[in-house]
């Protein structure tokens, strides 16, 4: 797997076919065999396993797990506690490997990539949001933010460019200077979704997001999600244990014992973009 | 290394804690300070007694005889040295010490006649305040090593006691030979008559020969001369004469070679200490840059960098600290009227500051390899 391919796997122009180049044509199929994959499912998980042994124990927390999951959505992932939720979004995330099965992330097998194409490959394709934030206590809320950019070739303008509009969309363009320690839980959140959605991923996941703020701040948090999945149309997978936060969400799903089981659609999602 | 870009963020993990930092930063500026004084010594010891191949300098000295009190030879065989093929000049020297015991403040005097004083004879060395002409005219006058000067406060024109000995300061020297940095060169019948007021009486002949090759037959030839004179004499190269006289010094200071490397394993212990509390710290922080994409590559390497610079930034203030004090101070180490003189060049800086960074690098790598292998999904469950 070259480097290009872990950054963008839709592959927009399509080349002219010739009918007598039968090499081709299996180049053009195969292109729209991916594309067309591409839009049916974007997360494709199968058979998706994932074990912890320590001494004589096995613990199986996602056991044969099968699970697609469209470009765009809003999935709400709920569940007792030790289910398995957080470990299905850091699987998906690309901060954990499956024990055995396979997840298909467009045309990537994120389980089989190495540990340093990996982190490649997040950092293109994923945000993280943690119910405890996650800041960086020793950087402001600007350079929290800034962080995942210095990984990418921009002059620090175009950084600043970019920060700028995250917090902006965030609604804390007046904190830059601020420490972590200095923020409220809710506006920690706020620069934890800037820090996630900076790098434009496709994918968001959101481990209950909410969980330690109060019902006002919680709803603000939310509908900023919501508004990133349906304006900026970004996939979003947040593990929730409020049933009132899957209002927000398009697709409900209920992990039991490592095991799904879909509860219902809503229609808080934009239109057209989930099933 | 990392790039430029992420240097603010090693650098506010440094800041982060302080006290530690500053701890440690002053734990390997003392070890680096103490690094290159050993190196200084060292130094001046290989300049005053390894021989190069332009040596050209033999020291005459009494037969068996290892003290310059008790080295005593008839000045009148100057004319029978000189006569001798391969020499090329000779000065008769009385040397008397301002202090006989051994310490970082003996000046040594050299009593050399005055119409032989030429500056052909020190091959290297310039005048750097006041003049030859000065000192020949007063019989009291000395021209001083620029390290005497330096160490002492003294000026032309000052007078000053020394050892017992009051002289008038003509000239100051500067040369490259280590052993005219530390002397004050008076008259020879100056120093005769200060001393055991014995005339016609001299400590030893300062040769220089036309041909760095002919050291060794010259010095055969000289003694060959005296063989069956009432003072027979033993003839040395000068740096042999050095590295004899001051042998006993020269064990402790080859010992003391030990106690630099042993403070280079003190820096490394210390930015090792300082770097692995550090990490444990922030493990947490580590797995979200992770997260957020850092390869563990990435992250080793910053905290390889973070290493380096707290072993670099100690390393720069004792290895400055301690060549400021070498210059400064202008030590030598005195030995039977010879000197060792502690030097602190640019080699000694570049050295210092060179094996700071390395000791900073290899302090940081296992650390550095611990937080990189940590699965980052655990990381959030630990902490
Ligand atoms: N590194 C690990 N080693 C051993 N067991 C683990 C490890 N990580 C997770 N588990 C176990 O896997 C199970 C699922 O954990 P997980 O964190 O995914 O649950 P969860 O659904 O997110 O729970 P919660 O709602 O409380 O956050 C738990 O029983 C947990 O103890
Ligand atoms: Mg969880």
């Amino acid at each position: 797997m070259t480097d290009e391919a872990l950054v963008t796997n839709r592959n927009s122009d399509t080349p002219s076919t010739d009918r007598t180049d039968v090499f081709l044509a299996i180049t053009v199929t195969a292109l729209c065999a991916n594309l067309w994959r591409f839009f049916m499912a974007y997360i494709e998980c199968r058979n998706l396993t994932r074990t912890y042994t320590k001494a004589s124990t096995t613990i199986t927390p996602l056991d044969g797990l099968d699970l697609d999951i469209e470009e765009g959505s809003f999935v709400a992932l709920m569940g007792p506690s030790g289910s398995g939720k957080t470990t299905l979004l850091n699987l998906i995330a690309g901060i954990d490997s499956p024990t055995s099965g396979s997840l298909m992330m467009g045309a990537v097998d994120v389980g089989k990539l190495s540990r340093s194409k990996l982190a490649l490959w997040r950092s293109v394709n994923i945000g993280y949001i943690f119910q405890l934030y996650n800041l960086v206590p020793v950087l402001t809320a600007y350079e929290n933010v800034e962080l995942p950019l210095l990984l990418r070739n921009l002059s620090a303008k175009d950084r600043h460019k970019k920060v700028a509009a995250a917090l902006e969309l965030v609604g804390i363009d007046d904190r830059h200077d601020h420490f972590p320690r200095q923020l409220s839980g809710g506006q920690e959140q706020r620069v934890a979704i800037a820090r996630a959605i900076v790098t434009d991923p496709k994918i968001i996941v959101a481990d209950e997001p909410t969980g330690d703020l109060d019902r006002a701040s919680a709803a603000e948090i939310l509908s900023l999600l919501q508004q990133i999945n349906v304006e900026l149309g970004r996939t979003l997978i947040m593990v929730t244990h409020d049933p009132k936060t899957t209002k927000y969400a398009g697709r409900i799903l209920h992990l039991d014992k490592g095991r799904l089981l879909e509860l219902e659609s809503s229609t808080a999602s934009a239109p057209g973009i989930h099933p | 290394m990392p790039g430029l870009k992420f240097l603010p963020l090693v650098l506010k993990y440094l800041v982060r804690h302080r006290g530690r930092s500053l701890l440690s930063l002053g734990g390997v500026a003392t070890a680096m300070f103490l690094f290159c004084s050993v190196q200084a010594m060292q130094q001046g010891v290989r300049e005053a007694t390894v021989r190069n191949a332009n040596d050209t300098k033999l020291v005459v000295y009494r037969q068996d005889r290892y003290c310059p009190f008790t080295s005593n030879l008839p000045q009148n065989y100057e004319a029978r040295i000189a006569k001798i093929p391969g020499v090329k000049s000779v000065v008769p020297v009385k040397v008397a010490v301002s202090n006989c015991r051994t310490g970082l403040d003996v000046v040594t005097f050299r009593g050399i006649p005055s119409d032989s004083f030429d500056l052909g004879s020190f091959s290297h060395a310039q005048i750097t305040d006041g003049s030859v002409e000065s000192w020949k005219r007063r019989s009291d006058a000395a021209l001083l090593g620029e390290r005497v000067a330096a160490r002492r406060g003294l000026k032309v024109g000052d007078r000053a006691e020394i050892g017992g000995i009051t002289i008038y300061v003509a000239g100051i020297m500067r040369s490259p030979e280590p052993q005219d940095q530390n002397v004050g060169y008076t008259h020879l019948d100056f120093i005769q008559r200060a001393g055991d007021n014995r005339a016609g009486i001299v400590t030893q002949f300062n040769v220089t020969v036309t041909d760095p090759g002919q050291l060794e037959a010259t010095a055969k030839a000289i003694d060959d001369e005296f063989r069956t004179a009432q003072e027979p004499t033993t003839t040395w190269s000068e740096k042999n004469f050095v590295a004899r006289a001051t042998s006993d010094i020269l064990e402790i200071i080859t010992f003391a070679r030990w106690l630099g490397w042993g403070c280079v394993v003190g820096v490394f212990a210390l930015v090792f200490n300082a770097i692995v509390l550090s990490v444990q710290d922030r493990i947490k922080d580590h797995a979200i840059m992770q997260t957020l994409g850092y390869t563990n590559g990435l992250v080793a390497r910053l905290i390889i960098a973070e290493s380096m610079m707290i072993s670099l930034a100690g390393g720069f203030l004792g290895v400055l600290a301690g060549v400021g004090v070498m210059s400064w101070g202008s030590f030598s180490l005195s030995v039977e009227g010879l000197s060792i003189n502690i030097h602190a060049g640019w080699a000694t800086v570049l050295f210092g500051l060179f094996l700071s960074a390395v000791t900073g690098i290899l302090a940081g790598l296992v650390p550095a390899w611990q937080a990189s292998r940590r699965e980052i999904a655990a990381c959030f469950r630990a902490v």
